[in-house]
């Protein structure tokens, strides 16, 4: 079990603007992390420098308070996946497990019972004697997971572990890992720059812009609180609403659906609300609401997702299951609870 | 394409082959097994003559055993003075890249004939290694390095060093960079890294560098000839003596097979030794 805590940890590679920009994150023992960004955002050169691959700048690396920052990354107890597996592909899944194990000095009798624990841990016995080429990409994976964990590091790295993988065993995957950190115990920090793995694996999602953490908190909370419109629109599809103040109610912005409540700007300026698109309802016109018109559907089965657009000329997008079968330029009637939208910050 | 086009496009390059490779193999397969000629390149009828000639004179298997040699201790050279040239040629940060490549392939930019002077000039008993020592007093006499076997490896190694070089630079350029990450992640120190991952897997690249290195050095006639003189000869200098010198073409031809045979024999034997499982 193992606390990790970054302080104000910086990356400036020769000459350039930072990569990784003072950052400060605390991860308590056990906890699953995303680090969730796009690519250039700094969230890969964070974990090589968890890892060791990549100097620290300035800042610090603690793990239980004790800084490793400037530990060679063969000192560092750390279990690392990469992206592309990196296998030894000159030994055999057994001979691949046992390798950490050998560089500590386990004894034979030891390195074959743990190998064999983890075998079984990644369901791949009966691959024991495979050579890594072999195997296919999932089981590549596991044997990659596997190696990480045999060790029994101080904490697990995932780099992107999924992304070469095709969808069906991408999910399979998400769940396959979720459950055996959790029954692992072990503190995780996982990159990728995919919303739907980072919500669906993480206890804390970390979303990542320029080198700088633009949010950290649980997955729903990112998702129903997003503090900016960036991370909104990361973490998810979103309607943004550039509302003026409502002269007529205090302290409230004037939006198609009524006057949402907001901490209030100075007067005459706007403020920036979000909406999620399956907050709103879509009935057939007539009903209460605000009159809309359909231009577009897409239907998937399990929903279908309308853009829609006000008289005013602004666009909405909703999401909904397929209640009604309303068609382009069908007209409609939208409602939405006002606690759903959240006041954005500015992002200068 | 159809097939049968696919088939003609060949045929010129098996053509080729046909005339200029596979009938004087199997010419000199054939002139192996025949009777000496007086006047004739070789004379009637078939005999395994050739071949008790030469496997029973201690002077004709001492000089195969030696060519051996010569071509094992090349390739160990090469293999100890290359390795690390390339790796470090294969680093991706490399700067420079194309001065390098430059130096590496500077042997096979000078013409053989001149080359092996070159090292006449540096090696003979008046050449510029014995009498810069000499002048310097650390040797009385010469150091032997010409017209024996030392000067051939010497001049060999020289040459065939990119055999060996460009194959296990390729080789290493093929390695995914974070497996020697992930190594170091399980705990495995820089030495350990190179030893029990970059190394083996470098290994298909010092395969196909050995032998190749092993066969040229084998084969190899000019350098030989003009560092060994008259005093050492390998085997192919001898099968050019037998076949022009002194005209016994199925002597020649026996020679020449059984040297292939050492060689090829060898060269299977060490892909044996040397096979990957993993491949």
């Amino acid at each position: 079990m193992t606390e990790v805590r970054l302080n104000r940890l910086t990356k400036i590679y020769s000459g350039g603007k930072p990569a990784v920009d003072s950052i400060t994150l605390d991860i308590p023992s056990g906890q699953f992390v995303s680090l969730l960004g796009p690519s250039g955002c700094g969230k890969t050169t964070t974990l090589k420098m968890l890892a060791g691959f990549e100097d620290v700048t300035s800042g610090e690396i603690a793990f239980d308070g004790e800084d490793v920052g400037r530990v060679p990354a063969e000192d560092r107890d750390i279990g690392m996946v990469f992206q592309n597996y990196a296998l030894f592909p000159h030994m055999t899944v057994q001979q691949n497990l046992a390798f950490g194990l050998e560089m500590r000095k386990v004894s034979k009798a030891e390195i074959k019972r743990r190998v064999q624990a983890t075998l079984e841990m990644v369901q791949l016995d009966h691959l024991a004697d495979r050579y890594p080429a072999q195997l296919s990409g999932g089981q590549q994976q596991r044997v990659a997971i596997g190696r990480a964990l045999t060790i029994e590091p101080r904490i697990l790295l995932l780099d992107e572990p999924l992304a070469n993988l095709d969808a069906k065993l991408r999910e399979e995957m998400r769940v396959f890992i979720r459950d055996l950190q959790k029954r692992v115990g072990i503190t995780t920090v996982y990159v990728t720059h995919d919303q739907a793995e980072a919500m669906t694996m993480s206890d804390l999602v970390v979303v990542m812009f320029d080198g700088h953490i633009a949010q950290a908190g649980a997955p729903r909370e990112i998702y129903e609180t997003p503090k900016t419109a960036k991370v909104a629109g990361f973490v998810g599809q979103v309607n943004l609403i550039e509302a003026p103040m409502d002269p007529a109610t205090p302290g409230h912005a004037a939006t198609p659906f009524g006057p949402v409540p907001v901490t209030a700007p100075g007067v005459g300026e706007t403020v920036t609300l979000a909406l999620r698109p399956e907050a709103i309802d879509i009935a057939p016109a007539g009903a209460p609401g605000t009159p809309a018109t359909i231009e577009r559907v897409q239907y998937s089965g399990a929903i279908v997702d309308y853009t829609l657009r006000f008289a005013d000329g602004t666009a909405m997008e909703v999401k909904t299951i397929p209640r009604h079968p309303f068609a382009t330029g069908d007209a409609v009637s939208l409602s939405v609870d006002l606690a759903r939208f959240r006041q954005l910050e500015r992002e200068y | 394409m159809s097939q049968r086009k696919t088939f003609l496009l060949l045929l010129p390059a098996g053509v080729l082959l046909v005339v200029f490779l596979a009938i004087p193999y199997v010419s000199v397969f054939i002139s192996a097994f025949r009777e000496p000629g007086q006047g004739t390149p070789y004379g009637e009828g078939y005999t395994i003559a050739n071949f008790t000639r030469i496997l029973g004179d201690w002077f004709y298997v001492k000089q195969a055993l030696n060519t051996m040699l010569i071509g094992a201790v090349t390739t160990l050279a090469t293999l100890v003075i290359g390795l690390p040239v390339a790796f470090q040629l294969a680093r991706p940060d490399l700067k420079l890249r194309g001065l390098f490549y430059g130096i590496v392939l500077s042997p096979l930019l000078v013409g053989i004939v001149i080359r092996s002077y070159g090292w006449t000039i540096l090696l003979g008993n008046n050449g510029v290694i014995n009498r810069t020592l000499r002048e310097w007093g650390w040797i009385d006499g010469p150091l032997p390095l010409m017209y024996n076997t030392l000067g051939i490896v010497i001049a060999l190694t020289h040459v065939f060093l990119p055999f060996m070089i460009l194959p296990i630079m390729s080789a290493v350029q093929g390695i995914d960079p974070s497996v020697g990450s992930a190594a170091r992640s399980l705990g495995a120190k820089r030495p350990t890294v190179i030893r029990r991952v970059l190394l083996p897997l470098a290994m298909p690249g010092i395969q196909s560098g050995c032998i190749l290195v092993f066969v040229l050095a084998l084969s190899s006639y000019v350098t030989p000839a003009l560092i060994g003189g008259l005093r050492v000869k390998t085997t192919a200098v001898t099968v050019v003596d037998a076949m022009i010198d002194t005209f016994q073409w199925p002597f020649g031809a026996a020679l020449a097979l059984t040297l292939s045979v050492l060689g090829g024999g060898s060269v299977l034997i060490f892909a044996r030794l040397t096979r990957m499982k993993w491949k």
